[in-house]
């Protein structure tokens, strides 16, 4: 997508405009809704598929591959704005997916909490939790946030599975589902995951807000050289904690749906394994890129139980893959298809003779 | 007063490790601006090749020291004519993100699961280099083979902070790092110096492997582990400064050693990395790396 230099300086502007914040996020501008029909029809499009995947398979697959699919998937989509987008070097995520997941298990086995206020109430946690470690480590200058979130899963896996009231090594069990009752295990799961699935549509759905947005203009230019994007007006610090929160707050989300589609929460999903395979899903699909991802975590859950062969060499095939993929196309598996169709294109159809030229070459 | 003088011993044979993967970050990040998160996975593959080559293929121990350290740098250098090479000589690498961390992240995971297939999921230990019984040195005992890795750390780390200091060669491999056209336009091949540096530093790796792993044991999976408290001395020396970065690393050693002895076994970690955490975030000029935010 190409954008003229004048339509950019007035999208960023108009992320200032004096009217509801809120209102503009959910609606967009009358103008730009009217343009951007992308993420209300990838959201639909992700609601509708995922969930006639999920009552096709009628319970196959639902103990191992289909939790912990969706619940990547909405993590890394989080991670889609993050790290891919706004590259935030924060590799926090695995925390929240632990506040989203124990939090889960704690109100539900230790204070009888039902599901929607539980969902409610964790996910009111994950946020007023990483506003306040937002604020604190956001302040943190370039590789020193990425030390400091990189030290966060190891003190917090750490203590988790040294605590008694966080269950120890064992971790919490007998999580309930989403929806429905653990009796009727193959109901239970479908229905859990058509949640998640709507989850996973209503995340899909803000990131895309985020980065199709003034907002995410925004946060490209902070991505590409902060000094700029502070000159154009952009608040650093207020973004950098918004993206911190965003990713966060999603991360949380996947916890809650992890833990209640596994029925359980152990340290592990705190753990730097975890945190590895998130990155993977991120970076070999394309790491700015929803749809790529949500296709990455299912793809590498799969993968990991689909034979003892696989399972046992996932990691060496996943970094294999990674760094090829990274070699040729930094941005991943979907911006190489998309050049290699670009080229094809570009040899098959010629430019005709006298067309006018395209807008960047007469900028340039 | 024993007590405190023992747990000073095994804290720096500890901090020891963080310290000579500190300084083999350092002097990498210094030429080339790119963390070696593989530098654990070296030390792993020296330390579980050289119990391999011994215990199941009866190789003499000098023999499977060299043949280990000669298979540890062969990877490094085919990794970079393979890898690096076409990554940042050629041009095909979009730096920042990517290139700090991911190439050496692949490299990371591809040795744990290349080590995986090779060596299996067994704990094994390299017989050590100095046998005996522990030494008793006024108030405290020290096991020989924590020596050794205590003296590793602190000759690797003076040597490579003269290296950098007081050779022309080492101020020509930090001009790469500071300004890579500059370094080109005055003569230094820069891709000359991030291939020899990356094997030096991964056959320094190994050998530190080689020596570790009779005191605590060593799995496919104790490279990342062990690596992650290196990248955190390496960058408390602001990734510049190798000899800091030993300092640093006994000096993690130690709090470890202190904390896990007189507050908490169980939650001793747990202090540490929160400590770790609170200084980099609250006074983040320890670090030294606003020029490179």
């Amino acid at each position: 997508m190409t954008i003229a230099p004048e339509e950019a300086l007035s999208l960023v502007d108009s992320a200032e405009a004096p009217h509801s914040r809120l209102h503009r996020f959910v609606y967009g501008s009358a103008a730009a809704s009217r343009r951007d029909p992308v993420p209300v029809a990838t959201a639909l499009f992700i609601a509708v598929a995922g969930t006639a995947l999920v009552v096709g398979l009628n319970g196959q697959y639902f103990g191992t591959v289909v939790g912990f699919a969706l619940a990547y998937s909405i993590v890394a989509i989080g991670m889609v704005v993050q790290l891919g987008y706004a590259k935030q070097l924060a590799f926090s995520q695995t925390v929240f997916m632990g506040v989203g997941a124990y939090g889960t298990g704690i109100l539900e086995t230790k204070y009888n909490f039902d599901t929607a206020e539980t969902v409610v109430c964790v996910l009111l946690i994950g946020f007023v939790s990483s506003l306040v470690i937002g604020s604190i480590v956001t302040r943190a200058p370039g590789l020193a946030l990425a030390l400091a979130t990189l030290l966060l899963p190891l003190f917090v896996s750490t203590y988790l599975g040294n605590s008694n009231y966080f269950g120890s090594f064992t971790g919490i069990l007998n999580i309930n589902p989403l929806w429905g009752t653990i009796s009727n295990y193959n109901n239970a799961m479908t229905q859990t995951s058509v949640i998640a699935v709507l989850f996973l549509a209503i995340v899909t759905f803000a990131a895309l807000r985020v980065m199709r947005s003034g907002v995410g203009l925004q946060l490209m230019a902070m991505s590409e050289d902060e000094r700029l994007a502070a000159g154009l007006g952009t608040s650093l610090r207020q973004r950098r904690l918004e993206v911190f929160v965003f990713g966060s707050v999603v991360a949380t989300l996947g916890g809650i749906v992890l833990a209640s589609a596994q029925g359980d929460a152990t340290y592990f999903l705190v753990a730097e394994s975890a945190q590895i395979t998130l990155l993977i899903i991120l970076f070999v699909p394309g790491r700015k890129n929803v749809l790529a991802v949500i296709g990455g975590a299912i793809l590498v859950e799969y993968l990991s139980t689909s034979s003892d062969f696989m399972s046992t060499n996932l990691a060496t095939f996943e970094a294999i893959v990674l760094v090829v993929i990274l070699l040729i196309e930094p941005n991943g598996f979907v911006a190489l298809v998309a050049r290699i169709y670009r080229f094809g294109y570009s040899k098959l159809r010629p430019p005709k003779s006298g067309a006018p030229a395209p807008y960047e070459e007469v900028t340039e | 007063m024993s007590k405190f003088m023992n747990l000073i011993a095994a804290g720096l044979a500890s901090g020891a490790t963080y310290g000579v993967f500190g300084a083999c970050l350092t002097i990498w990040f210094r030429v080339c601006n790119v963390l070696n998160l593989a530098v654990g996975d070296f030390a792993m593959l020296g330390g579980l090749g050289t119990a391999v080559l011994i215990q199941v293929h009866g190789v003499p121990l000098g023999w499977a020291i060299v043949l280990d350290l000669f298979g540890v740098g062969l990877l490094a250098y085919i990794f970079d004519r393979l890898v690096l090479h076409f990554a940042f000589d050629r041009g095909r690498s979009e730096h920042g993100i990517v290139s700090v961390f991911f190439y050496t992240f692949g490299l990371s995971l591809a040795i744990e699961g290349g080590a995986l297939l090779l060596f299996g999921s067994d704990l094994r230990a390299a017989p050590t280099l100095w046998s005996g019984q522990a030494l008793h040195i006024l108030d405290f005992n020290i096991e020989r083979p924590a020596v050794l890795v205590i003296a590793l750390a602190i000759v690797s780390g003076t040597a490579l902070w003269l290296y950098l200091r007081f050779t022309v060669s080492g101020r020509a491999a930090s001009a790469c790092g500071e300004s890579l056209i500059g370094a080109r336009i005055a003569g230094i091949d820069s891709a000359k110096f991030r291939r020899w540096i990356f094997i030096m530093t991964a056959v320094l790796a190994a050998l530190f492997g080689v020596l570790e792993s009779p005191i605590i044991g060593f799995t496919v999976q104790t490279g990342p582990t062990i690596s992650l408290l290196g990248v955190v001395a390496a960058g408390f020396a602001g990734f510049r400064r190798p000899g800091k970065a030993v300092v640093v690393g006994l000096l993690i050693g130690l709090a470890e050693a202190l904390i896990q002895g007189y507050v908490s076994i169980s939650n001793g970690d747990v202090i540490l990395y929160g400590a770790l955490f609170s200084v980099i975030i609250f006074r983040p000029s320890v670090l030294g790396l606003s020029a490179l935010a």
